[in-house]
């Protein structure tokens, strides 16, 4: 987690205890007081006094679907631009303070927003939230920083997609199975478009979508959250609201047609197949069954897909994915996602052999349900999991103000356990028959270069 | 001196001046507020017991989230194998959840399921961890079923032989990654004949191995005066003894001792090793030599000099090759000790073309450990990160668990956890220095570079001879 990267970032995860849920599922709930300032900031605080520690992440509602066109790869260059000093604290400062207060930061871009997160110390909270502000008032727009920068994401892309065998499944699904350029483009960005990029367009992303109505403002930990209002009235008070800037629906109807490709990986080794199938959109009611249905199926040791087709018919050598895999989990998207799998495949296998066996699996759920007993494990499994991801205050602090920049709702975080709850054999049939269907499917077979004998 | 090391002293000397420059850092902005007063640690209350047969318990009760950790470790991992069997330990350690006396592998991964659990086993080179977490709720579902995958494996026919297919098909998916071969070619390197060279399991070794001789190899090295069981989060003390003794009390020592490991190399050859990787569009580097055990006394005061050096998003290495020049992405830098020995390693993906430039500027990073006093700011700024992150990392549940569990493996007490905080705060710069010369001194690194066979040769070349490795 020392490095700001544009790749999945996970983290392990205290609640205090709310009312009782169903027998064996503890209910368990975040304490969540939220103050929105008169310039659009909107604050969300977790107390708990177990550790002196406290997580800040501050979330602002832009990503990969809203960069410029002509400029792939550019809402996460700008992510690394924010760490590279501003006319108050040059470059340098920022890492220093927050590493001096024993802290750790790092940033993310994902599609529909990009996070900022420190974990620390309580004592360094002040001056964190002092730079925090700082940033989000001005950047050092200089040009030995932007082309650094370059350079260290264009390595970056490097290390995680070019040298890698099948490092881009995760960029080859969305582009093959979306319509739409916010959808499918090089969100890593061509190096052509990360060379072109310049300080004008910096300084204009900047002005339109790192304001107070844009950004929300999560802590938690060891922390009062009165003491926390203050501060930030503080420290972020005075910066001049603008306009929140608008968010266009982006969308996209199911696919009407398979879409396969075939690429050939001259690094790979051994044969993988990527699948992805467009999903509904967050908050819908399909939402909720389709998070389910994609733990049932995929979610681990016990699921059909790892039963059926790494153990029992023995195609796959794993099987990894899930809804919103891998770029994040079933609760954090908003925009367009896809549930996707991703697996290397045997030598016994081939990609057809594969999907005809995911079709049968998908059709025994759609046409015969599932037994209660296996639902209700498959709940518990997926509770426990989420609270997992809300084990130590950084993740509190940057789930809650995920949940409330896309949901509109920090709140709702405590939700999402009765969400799962409410989930209804009948609801994963009608999900698993809408969504995972062969015209929605998009898959990608990465041959290895080698043929075949 | 060859002209090779003389390019390189010149390079040096040029290079030293913006960066002594650089050291002279800006001031911090006048309005920054500053730091608040540090608040204290709560305690940790460890409970530690013996059981009759000897297997120890340490517990942790840290209530206000409702899961529990667990690990069990037993001493004898892939360093204790036979030089022409090494690795056989790890792949026994993945199939103790894949089946049991009274349990089939489906049965075991549902009921997990019914507690939100997960359980599973992996071997590190001195010792076998079976790992396991859940809702607080499911403590003795958990308890019983990592008795039975330690002490009832049975190693079915079948779930062995999809073990062995998928690990010949994983390791051959592996060499594609440079990281992976990079690791392999500089443990050998750096360990020689010691068996801490280990990185992974020979193909002709998995297709040795038959159930029979996994039941075997388990038998001999599964004794509960060989392990302990680490137990943390919510839950009550005594209950949970009760619960253990009671899946775990009845286990019996039938297998011979351990034979202790010989001490690991203390140094190794300043060599250039070149991997080559046809399509390789970076230099994946690795420079380091053996270092210190886990116990050793400079091995806390190695961790900071490192945290200085390459092993935060501040060091040197960190700032002078990514936030300076724009050679790599993610640059870093690790002090791993073990219980007879260990490694330190500078590592870094630069593109092709950087790395001869790259590999000086992490020689002139290392050299300068030894040679120039760290400053106070820079020290104490390492320190405080040191506590912070020590502080982070002991949040999570199944972190503290595994920690304590190496602990007990190294042969430690549960209190160095609590004496690692200020003991990092005793060490004076003098001793940073001390630790620069003796350690990080670059004609004293093994460098290992994975990429493009004909342009990286001709970057090593600048150094010294390079040798062109097979794997």
């Amino acid at each position: 987690m020392r490095f700001r990267s544009l790749t999945a970032f996970t983290l392990g995860a205290a609640l205090l205890a709310g009312p009782a849920g169903p027998a064996k599922r503890p209910a368990w709930r975040l304490p969540i007081e939220v103050k929105t300032l008169p310039n659009g900031l909107t604050v969300v605080v977790s107390e708990d006094h177990s550790l002196p520690t406290v997580g800040v992440s501050v979330v602002y509602r832009v990503g990969m679907r809203l960069e410029p066109k002509g400029r792939t790869g550019f809402a996460h260059l700008f992510e690394h631009m924010m760490f590279q000093g501003t006319p108050v604290a040059p470059k340098g400062v920022f890492d220093r303070v927050i590493q001096g207060g024993g802290g750790l930061n790092n940033g993310s871009t994902r599609y529909d927003y990009t996070n900022y997160i420190e974990s620390a110390p309580v004592s360094a909270l002040e001056p964190i939230l002092w730079l925090e502000a700082d940033r989000l008032k001005a950047l050092d727009f200089s040009p030995q920083n932007l082309k650094n920068q370059q350079e260290v994401v264009k390595e970056e892309i490097r290390v995680n997609v070019k040298n890698q065998p099948y490092g881009t499944f995760w960029l080859d699904l969305p582009a093959a199975a979306y319509t739409r350029w916010e959808n499918n483009h090089d969100g890593y960005g061509s190096f052509e478009d990360l060379d072109h990029a310049d300080l004008k367009d910096v300084q204009a992303f900047h002005g339109s979508y790192y304001t107070p109505s844009n950004a929300v403002l999560g802590i938690a930990g060891d922390v009062k959250p009165a003491e926390v209002f203050a501060l930030v009235e503080k420290y972020f008070g005075h910066i001049p609201g603008k306009p929140k800037p608008a968010l266009p629906d982006l969308k996209e109807p199911l696919n009407t047609a398979e879409i396969r490709l075939v690429k050939t990986d001259a690094l790979a080794r051994v044969p993988a197949v990527a699948v992805g199938w467009k999903m509904p959109a967050r908050g819908s009611k399909d939402h909720a069954p389709a998070a389910v249905l994609a733990e049932l199926l995929i979610g681990g040791d016990a699921s059909r897909i790892y039963l059926g087709l790494v153990k029992g018919k023995a195609l796959l050598l794993n099987a990894s994915g899930g809804l919103n895999f891998p770029l994040g989990g079933a609760w954090d998207y908003d925009g367009q996602t896809l549930f996707s799998l991703f697996s290397l495949y045997k030598p016994n296998a081939d990609a057809d052999k594969v999907l005809a066996a995911l079709d049968e699996i998908i059709a025994a759920v759609a046409t015969q349900g599932v037994t209660p007993a296996e639902l209700e494990r498959t709940k518990t499994k997926m509770v426990a999991d989420f609270y997992s991801g809300l084990e130590i205050p950084l993740s509190r602090a940057d789930s809650l103000a995920k949940a409330q920049a896309l949901w509109g709702s920090a709140a709702h975080l405590n939700e999402i356990p009765r969400l799962i709850e409410g989930v209804t054999v009948d609801d994963l049939k009608r999900v698993a028959a809408t969504y995972l269907t062969r015209p929605n499917r998009t898959v990608i077979d990465y041959h290895t270069a080698a043929a075949k004998p | 001196m060859t002209p090779t090391r003389h390019a390189l002293t010149l390079l040096l000397t040029v290079s030293a001046l913006p960066l002594a420059a650089a050291a002279a850092e800006v001031p911090l902005p006048k309005d920054l507020p500053p730091y608040g007063a540090d608040r204290a640690i709560p305690a940790l209350n460890i409970t530690q017991r013996t059981l009759p047969n000897g297997l120890a318990v340490w517990l942790v009760n840290r209530p206000g989230f409702p899961k529990v950790s667990a690990y069990l470790a037993v001493r004898g991992g892939n360093a204790h194998d036979a030089a022409d069997r090494q690795g056989i330990t790890g792949f026994m350690a993945g199939l103790l959840n894949e089946g049991t006396a009274t349990r089939t592998s489906q049965q075991i991964a549902e009921e997990l399921q019914t507690i939100g659990g997960e359980l599973g086993a992996f071997a590190s080179a001195d010792a076998v961890f079976v790992q396991g977490s859940c809702l607080s709720t499911g403590l003795p579902t958990l308890i019983n079923l990592l008795a039975d995958v330690t002490r009832h494996p049975n190693f079915p026919e079948k779930e062995v032989e999809l073990a062995k297919a998928n690990t010949l098909q994983g390791l051959l998916a592996q060499e594609a990654q440079p990281a992976f071969k990079a690791n392999r070619a500089f443990n050998t390197a750096i360990f020689g004949d010691h068996p801490y060279r280990f990185t992974s399991i020979a193909p002709q070794v998995v297709k040795a191995t038959t159930p029979e001789s996994l039941r075997a190899l388990h038998a001999a090295r599964f004794q509960p005066n060989q392990a302990v069981l680490v137990i943390s989060g919510d839950l009550q003390e005594a209950a949970t003894l009760k619960l253990i003794t009671a899946a775990l009390g009845d286990w019996k020592v039938t297998g011979e001792a351990l034979k202790p490991l010989k001490e690991a190399p203390a140094t190794a050859a300043h060599q250039f090793l070149l991997l080559p990787r046809p399509g390789s569009v970076q230099s994946t580097l690795r420079v380091g030599r053996p270092a210190l055990s886990a116990t050793h006394p400079d091995y806390i005061p190695m961790q900071l000099a490192n945290t200085i050096l390459g092993g935060s998003f501040g060091s040197r290495i960190v700032k002078n090759i990514r936030e300076d020049k724009g050679y790599t992405y993610s640059p870093g830098a690790r002090a791993a000790g073990m219980q007879v020995g260990g490694s330190y390693q500078v590592r870094a993906d630069v593109r092709t073309e950087v790395t001869a430039a790259s590999l000086m500027e992490i020689f002139y990073e290392m050299d300068r450990m030894g040679t120039t006093p760290v400053g106070e700011a820079e020290l104490q700024s390492a320190k405080r990160y040191m506590g912070g992150t020590y502080l982070f990392q002991n949040q999570m549940l199944r972190a503290l668990t595994g920690t304590l569990a190496t602990y007990w493996v190294n042969g430690q007490k549960p209190e160095a956890l609590s004496e690692f905080i200020p003991k990092v705060n005793a060490v004076k710069a003098e001793e940073v220095r001390r630790i620069g010369r003796t350690y990080f001194a670059s004609k004293d690194q093994t460098v290992v570079v994975v990429g493009d066979e004909a342009k990286a040769k001709a970057e090593l070349e600048q150094f010294g001879p390079v040798q062109i490795l097979k794997n």
